[in-house]
């Protein structure tokens, strides 16, 4: 059992005491207020400008996003089975606005990293004292011969949400029974760990409520192993008996190269030739990171792990996909616990406050079934060398060969962590 | 099991330091208390189902949570993120949530059901420990009163499982449902959902 002890106490008792103390923010009559601008309206950086605004009112907070409504990629493969519509992964900048964040729908064009100066496309430049890029990941078009912008048309990706989920969605409802529908998956790192997995399962609903029983599912994979992979194993079995396959690198799934026209997935020893060709790409960082000098030799944004500072500017914060981690995978939820700890620092910086220790985890949840649902979490803490790692004995996967029980739950919280995680982002 | 030493510490009021919203700053308690928010809603204000824990009691919040710690309560995914804190950092988010204000949830409930589980609450007596709507001035009693049917439900069918482990505090709860149906428990959570 835990106790609390006398360490505990002691600490607590002063932290209560500097709460009462230095926690308001001391600004002086005609000082100018701090500006922070935060560029990207995702999973990340909305909620790094509704936190920093949260923890310092007075502050002059800035979210440029391109466009004018976000659409969620998380839940994006409910659509896909048909539990769900685009209509309730979509979401406007309205309850931001609310709380007195100037949202600016405009396409950041260039940052100067010192000055911290960002030009926009529409023409503005705004000098910021601090600033939060949240600019996620892009397709890295090319990473296997043949899948470009093109190709995408015919063999969609799906792992940006919006027009390409719909698309695919249309090539699923018109498959014939007993054809054959292959999604290519990445090697590591890439966006949401689980989601080609759990967009198999979705599939496979969408299939068997049309009555596509003889149908089949197959996942030609570039890595060995898989986020829940036992659990996905299991969920996959129970659900959809045989109809999803899954190939590992090494059983000869890496796919070297896709012949869009022919609906072909090429790998070493085989050509899969398909009814429906899912191709998940190779990401990389948002370009602007890569082109103002965030990125490393990695193609990703170092940053110092217990702050988010960029350890490419002072002053510039890196959060979400695009930047270095540790062993936090790039999920949703990952990215919020990342944008409030860059606003504390940032609120931090502003405010003359310490900032002791962060506080970052990860709850991913996987539906596999209107009724079923898994689960990933993750608490972290900042290793001696520097680098996010799960806090021992913490976090895991739900148990293998849980009961149905678990699996129900699991959905319905499934479903309730998108509801919350949403809100926390646009209200 | 039912955490005395932590009782006595939340009872005797040495947390009553202020942390609301935000307007304070980044202090350690708020930094902690705003990582539930991905699952519980922005200050712990669930949209649902997954439980409101903004303005729940320090005391009920920091036992709960510290139970998940130490196993002594069955979850889905809560044992494995209450591993990952310290006693004192349980202390923090709890004092940070409770001090926000309770938002009931904003699902709808079936009337009926309520209504049968309003009866099944007085049957049982249910009042004297959490009140005529399911609001205890017991501090490690939970409010119930606009909580999710959802939560409520499993919640309730995990104290009428022997199988699985809850707090030894919670051990009365065992005994007072064990004999209630499954039907019956879900119009009981029907009934504290739909509850002001």
């Amino acid at each position: 059992m835990s106790t609390m002890n006398r360490r505990d106490f002691v600490k607590l008792a002063g932290a209560a005491t500097a709460v009462g103390t230095v926690g308001f923010p001391m600004v002086g009559f005609g000082a100018p207020k701090a500006s922070v601008v935060v560029i990207g309206g995702g999973y990340a950086g909305a909620i790094a400008a509704k936190y920093t605004k949260l923890y310092v009112p007075d502050a002059e907070v800035t979210l440029i996003e391109r466009k004018k409504e976000y659409i969620s990629h998380p839940f994006s493969n409910e659509v896909l089975g048909g539990e769900r519509d685009m209509k309730s992964l979509t979401f406007t900048y309205a309850g931001l606005e609310k709380r007195g964040l100037k949202v600016l729908q405009d396409e950041v064009l260039d940052i100067d990293i010192v000055s911290k100066t960002v030009k926009t496309k529409g023409g503005k430049s705004l000098k910021a004292d601090y600033l939060i890029v949240a600019p996620g990941i892009e397709i890295k078009w090319g990473a296997i011969p043949g899948y470009g912008q093109e190709a995408a048309e015919l063999a969609p990706h799906a792992w940006e949400a919006g027009p390409q989920t719909l698309l695919l969605k249309k090539q699923i409802d018109a498959m014939p029974d007993g054809g054959l529908l292959v999604i290519v998956a990445p090697a590591n790192p890439f966006r949401c760990p689980p989601g080609p997995y759990e967009r198999a399962a979705q599939i496979a609903a969408n299939l068997t409520h049309a009555g596509k029983k003889k149908a089949k599912i197959m996942i030609l994979d570039a890595k060995d192993a898989f986020s829940k992979q036992a659990l996905f194993t299991e969920g996959w079995k129970h659900n959809y008996g045989d109809m999803i396959q899954w190939v590992g690198a090494s059983g000869g799934g890496k796919v070297m190269e896709i012949d869009a026209k022919t609906l072909t997935a090429k790998t070493e020893f085989d050509d899969f030739k398909a009814n429906v060709l899912n191709v998940i790409p190779p990401h990389r960082c948002g370009a602007i990171a890569a082109k103002v000098g965030l990125t490393d030799d990695s193609g990703w944004c170092p940053v110092n792990q217990a702050t988010f500072e960029s350890k490419k500017a002072k002053g510039v914060y890196v959060v979400g996909d695009s930047c270095i981690a540790g062993a936090m995978p790039k999920s949703g939820y990952a990215a919020n616990t990342q944008a409030k700890v860059a606003a504390a620092n940032v609120a931090g910086a502003i405010l003359g406050m310490k900032i002791e220790k962060p506080f970052l985890t990860n709850t991913c949840y996987s539906l596999l079934a209107h009724d079923y649902g898994i689960s990933v979490a993750g608490v972290y803490e900042v290793g001696a060398d520097g680098v996010l790692a799960d806090v021992k004995g913490s976090g895991g996967i739900s148990p293998v060969g849980a009961p149905l029980d678990t699996r129900k739950r699991e959905s319905v919280y499934g479903v309730s962590w998108y509801n919350n995680i949403v809100s926390d982002m646009f209200t | 099991m039912y955490n005395k030493k932590l009782g006595v510490v939340l009872a005797a009021g040495l947390l009553a330091a202020s942390a609301s919203a935000g307007a304070n700053g980044p202090t350690a308690a708020a930094i902690v208390g705003h990582t539930c928010a991905g699952c519980h809603g922005t200050l712990g204000a669930s949209v649902g189902p997954a439980p409101v824990i903004g303005g729940l009691s320090e005391m009920y919040l920091a036992s709960t949570m510290a139970a998940y710690k130490d196993g002594t309560r069955f979850g889905t995914v809560m044992e494995r993120l209450g591993r990952g804190y310290t006693p004192g950092e349980i202390l923090d988010m709890s004092k940070f949530l409770a001090a926000q204000p309770w938002v009931s949830g904003k699902i709808p409930v079936d009337a009926k059901a309520a209504e049968k589980g309003k009866t099944i609450h007085s049957a049982n007596g249910c009042a004297g420990c959490h009140g005529p709507t399911g609001i205890s001035p017991m501090p490690n009693t939970p409010r119930m009163a606009g909580q999710y049917a959802d939560y409520l439900y499993f919640q309730m069918m995990d104290y009428k499982d022997a199988k699985k482990a809850i707090p030894g505090a919670a051990m009365i709860m065992r005994n007072m449902l064990t004999p209630v149906s499954d039907d019956d428990v879900k119009a009981l959570a029907a009934f504290y959902a739909s509850a002001k």
